[in-house]
């Protein structure tokens, strides 16, 4: 009888194998090919403000560098600091001048704290706003934030907006 | 004589790509684009225009005779389109849809018809009433700012051209006229 040597079971495996990358290279390239289509070249990116709904628009300008205000439903924003709460869509009174009540007190030094601050800013010389608003805010609330940005001398107001149809 | 041994070489063989640098490239930029990509993106709306739409906005200032146009919108009314020239002033009213909304398509026809009567004209004032939402203001400016037929087209000077060009822009230097109004 032919008598056949067996392989002994604690024989070394290969230690190594070779990794199939070609799937994940697949992926790669449409995760590579969808990031550089939303990537942004601008220099200056606006961040949506948390609580603010922008309306879409069709404008297509890129933001430029500017001090950015917002305005949510309930609070008045500027440069990322809460300056003003509103009560149910309204500015308090303690907010508003007494003998005009377009006139957004705290904004208004805000701003004018601002612009002797940063007076060498060509953005500030210029007197440009980035403007953030609730799409849902009326053009009341809207009203007293340029008013009293034009008064603190930035009447350049950019209005935010989301792209879309 | 001896003939000569030509070796036979096989021009079809397979061999394995090494996809490992390719890969490691694109693990370094996945992350450097996922941390510059904008998901959101936030544009604005101002009057930046092309050269010969800015020179025809600047010309629009020196020259008084030209019309002034003018939206009054109102939530009971609708929207006003109000041109003035030469002492003489039109109203069309564009009443409000039943649902309540603003006939933006009709807004859009009227504003195209004022544009093509006025071509050198690109300011707007837009009065719109305290209760009108900023969506529905961002919407007015949007149908104001560009025609969007593309078969409509209005004639601009172009001063380093030396000759009139065509442009989609009508109203998209808009000022809010009530602003500083009590």
């Amino acid at each position: 009888m032919a008598y056949r040597r067996k392989t002994p079971d604690y024989a070394p495996k290969a230690k190594t194998f070779a990794l199939n990358i070609t799937s994940m290279t697949d992926m790669f390239t449409i995760l590579l090919v969808f990031l550089l289509q939303t990537y942004s070249t601008a220099d200056f990116k606006v961040e949506p403000v948390q609580g603010v709904s922008l309306p879409l628009s069709n404008a297509t300008t890129e933001p430029t560098k500017a001090v950015q205000v917002s305005l949510t439903k309930t609070e008045l924003i500027i440069e990322g600091r809460t300056i003003a709460s509103l009560d149910q869509g309204h500015f308090g009174k303690a907010d508003l001048e007494s003998s005009d009540s377009n006139f957004i007190k705290p904004l208004f030094s805000e701003l004018e704290k601002f612009a002797k601050e940063k007076a060498d800013d060509p953005s500030v010389k210029e007197g440009k706003v980035v403007f953030q608003a609730d799409s849902s805010l009326s053009y009341d609330m809207i009203r007293k934030v340029m008013y009293t940005a034009s008064m603190a001398g930035f009447p350049k107001l950019k209005m935010a907006t989301v792209v879309g149809n | 004589m001896r003939k000569r041994f030509k070796p036979k070489i096989s021009h079809s063989y397979e061999f394995e790509l090494d996809l490992a640098p390719l890969l490691a490239v694109m693990v370094k930029l996945v992350p450097v684009l996922l941390i510059s990509s904008a998901f959101v993106q936030v544009m604005v709306i101002e009057t930046d225009l092309p050269q010969a739409v800015k020179e025809a906005v600047q010309n629009q200032e020196d020259n008084k005779d030209l019309a002034s146009v003018q939206i009054d919108v109102s939530r009971q009314e609708g929207i006003k389109v109000i041109v003035a020239k030469q002492g003489q002033q039109s109203v069309e009213k564009i009443p409000v849809l039943t649902d309540g909304s603003f006939d933006l398509p009709a807004l859009h026809k009227q504003l195209q018809k004022v544009k093509a009567e006025n071509p050198k004209v690109f300011r707007l004032e837009l009065v719109p009433g305290g209760d009108i939402s900023y969506n529905e203001i961002v919407k007015i400016m949007d149908e104001a700012r560009k025609s969007r037929d593309k078969d409509v087209r209005f004639p601009v000077w172009d001063s380093t051209k030396q000759k009139d060009v065509e442009t989609d822009y009508m109203f998209p230097d808009v000022t809010f006229a009530n602003v500083m109004e009590g």
